[in-house]
């Protein structure tokens, strides 16, 4: 069976004749645009033009396109040339992308594509990133103002207030969140009293150790930790869940109600974050206390009355205090991020997810530029 | 082989789909039962019903998205349920499908959604892409600047146009479209009626579209499967199934008050 694309090219004194054969179609353009490149003139084709087709088998619109294109770049006008010997489907085949090429390759075929990668340019990506970089800032205190009038208006208007988005929302985020951060917390109790007891016991000062893990954790390990589960778990869910309804036109159907979007879905989510991550920071210092117990009983040879006597001496109030202060700062900064990448998802798919993986990266840098403001306000305060 | 040597063979009188004792079932709830179905090659031709009819699961069926619970599918000759993943992907890439909402890639241009199954096909000179690329978005009616616009930046009609484009990418011998017309005002509509139409009767593609619009169905589609109760309640000419003694699909004709004149007595005609 020939499937070959074959052209045969006889330039005369009358003019030229293309005598095509085989199969013009999209499976056997590689070889075609071979074979047309070989057998016509790279230019000056001699007018009138004859493309013959009766031995041809068959053609596709792509075969037509790679046949017209090639008579063109040598010097043929293809509302010139002349058809003959083709079948009707063929005929309309080629006629149908003839009268095409004026958008395919002529004139009219504007804007460059984008096929191949585009090229990249180092200032202005610079420039793109620093302008959106400042818009998202500039937005992002703009959404802080919105959302603390919204909690004014709770305040002073606590009938206003959704109790069960609030407890729904509650039982979202803090509940459901005890066992990922009891796990979480139990293992950095256990890795942090295991590293430090190395050191401690080369010194003799097995001790200590209760003193370093209750301290580090309950000031700063505990509020990170949690922080970082909360911005990964509920965060990026508040991003996808608002993301959704705005996609699905649902917070425009609570507008057009003659609600507020703020008091509606912002605030419950607000507010149950402020109050449920001290709770899980609560439960992560418990927590992670037991898991280095567990390993100083194994370890260094304090057993747990040990421990526990140890910690009323080290862990004074204050530091406890100190990590649940923390803790509403960082969820409302998390609530605020995750509730405005939600309400700012646009209408192509694309948007959820970019806006939900933008939400974590932003609470996470977020929130440990807090803690290191909160490092500086708490050394001057000397606390 | 999937090349043009096997198609020339295989095809001419083969049936383009064909379904056989196909059983559909979500859980209790019962959408097919026992359907039987062929199209033939070069039809034009609607599945319609009401909704939850299951005409977008048969649709589905047949591509190879969604597994039936009984029956054999064929699509251009390959068992869609049981062939090895090779052939099935060969057979996929002899048709090409529109989904509702033109299902186009939204990171990518219009260009870039419509050269995405060249690319993969592998087998297309480089320099040949671009204007490739160019002759399908004129060939579904789209204006040449249409080629640099994001999906986002695109209107209903031009998103389903562009869907076509992609769908036309590799020269299918059958186009399956999801609602092509819904969603969009008449004037378009009408239009990408007359695309469907013109791909049909000029490059000889056969086409199966699922639709509610009764003026696509009146004007274009040469067959009307009509998908009730899990079977086949009709199947033939618009213009006779119009004269139907059943009340349910005359309905379908019937609730069109500025219809045009139909070709529905039998007296004067034939």
């Amino acid at each position: 069976m020939s499937s070959s694309a074959v052209c045969r090219y006889e330039q005369t004194d009358a003019g030229s004749r293309l005598r095509l054969s085989g199969v013009w179609r999209l499976s056997t353009l590689a070889e075609l645009h071979d074979s047309l490149l070989g057998c016509l003139p790279q230019s000056g084709i001699g007018a009138p033009v004859v493309v013959d087709g009766s031995a041809l088998e068959e053609i596709d619109t792509s075969g037509a396109l790679a046949l017209w294109q090639r008579l063109e770049s040598a010097g043929a006008e293809p509302n010139e040339v002349e058809l003959a010997g083709f079948g009707d489907a063929q005929r309309a085949t080629l006629d149908l992308v003839r009268a095409r090429l004026d958008e395919v390759i002529g004139s009219r075929a504007v804007g460059r594509l984008a096929l191949d990668a585009p090229a990249v340019d180092p200032l202005r990506m610079v420039g793109e990133g620093a302008v959106s970089l400042w818009r998202l800032v500039v937005g992002n205190v703009e959404w802080l103002g919105r959302v603390v009038t919204a909690l004014a208006q709770t305040v002073l208007l606590p009938q206003r207030l959704r109790p069960r988005e609030l407890f729904a929302q509650l039982s979202q985020v803090c509940v459901a969140a005890i066992p990922v951060v009891a796990l979480v917390s139990f293992l950095i109790g256990l890795v942090v009293a295991y590293l430090l007891g190395l050191q401690a016991t080369q010194y003799g000062a097995n001790i200590f150790v209760v003193d370093g893990v209750a301290l580090g954790l309950a000031r700063e390990f505990s509020p990170l930790i949690v922080a970082v589960i909360l911005a990964g778990r509920s965060g990026s869910a508040f991003a996808a869940q608002l993301g959704t309804m705005n996609i699905t036109e649902e917070i425009d159907a609570i507008r057009t109600l003659g609600l507020s979007v703020e008091q509606v879905l912002v605030v419950p989510r607000v507010l149950a974050l402020v109050v449920a991550m001290p709770l899980l920071v609560f439960v992560g210092d418990v927590v992670g206390l037991l898991g280095a117990m567990t390993i100083a009983d194994h370890m260094l040879d304090i057993g747990p009355g040990q421990f526990l006597e140890r910690l009323r001496y080290a862990l004074a109030p204050r530091h406890l205090v100190i990590g649940l202060v923390k803790a509403p700062v960082f969820a409302f900064a998390i609530a605020l991020i995750g509730c405005r990448m939600g309400m700012t998802v646009s209408r192509d798919a694309r948007s959820i997810g970019r806006n939900t993986t933008s939400t974590v990266v932003q609470a996470i840098v977020l929130v440990i530029v807090l803690d290191a403001l909160f490092a500086v306000l708490l050394q001057a305060l000397g606390l | 082989m999937s090349g043009p040597a096997f198609r020339d063979a295989a095809s001419s009188d083969e049936p383009v789909v064909a379904i056989d004792s196909l059983h559909t079932r979500f859980g209790a709830q019962v959408v097919h039962e026992g359907l039987d179905l062929r199209v033939r090659r070069g039809e034009l031709v609607a599945l319609v019903g009401g909704s939850g009819s299951g005409k977008s699961v048969l649709l589905r069926e047949i591509i190879g998205l969604h597994r039936p619970s009984e029956g054999r599918v064929r699509l251009l000759g390959t068992d869609v349920w049981s062939a090895p993943q090779d052939e099935l992907e060969a057979a996929r890439r002899r048709i090409g499908v529109l989904f509702q909402d033109g299902a186009l890639f939204s990171s990518l241009d219009v260009a870039g959604n419509v050269a995405t199954p060249m690319r993969e096909y592998g087998r297309i000179p480089q320099p040949m892409i671009g204007p490739l690329v160019r002759l399908r978005i004129s060939m579904a009616g789209l204006p040449p600047e249409a080629a640099t616009k994001m999906p986002a930046e695109l209107s209903g009609g031009m998103r389903k146009r562009a869907g076509i484009a992609r769908a036309l990418a590799l020269e299918p011998e059958v186009l399956f479209l999801d609602e092509p017309t819904s969603g969009l005002d008449p004037v378009t509509a009408r239009e990408l009626d007359a695309l469907l139409a013109s791909l049909n009767r000029d490059l000889g593609i056969t086409i199966v579209l699922v639709t509610h619009d009764i003026d696509t169905i009146l004007t274009i589609t040469q067959r009307m499967i009509v998908l009730r109760d899990g079977r086949i309640a009709a199947d033939g000419a618009p213009a006779e199934l119009a004269r139907s003694d059943d009340e349910w699909i005359r309905g379908w004709f019937d609730g069109r008050r500025m219809a045009p004149p139909l070709p529905r007595s039998a007296s004067d005609g034939a």
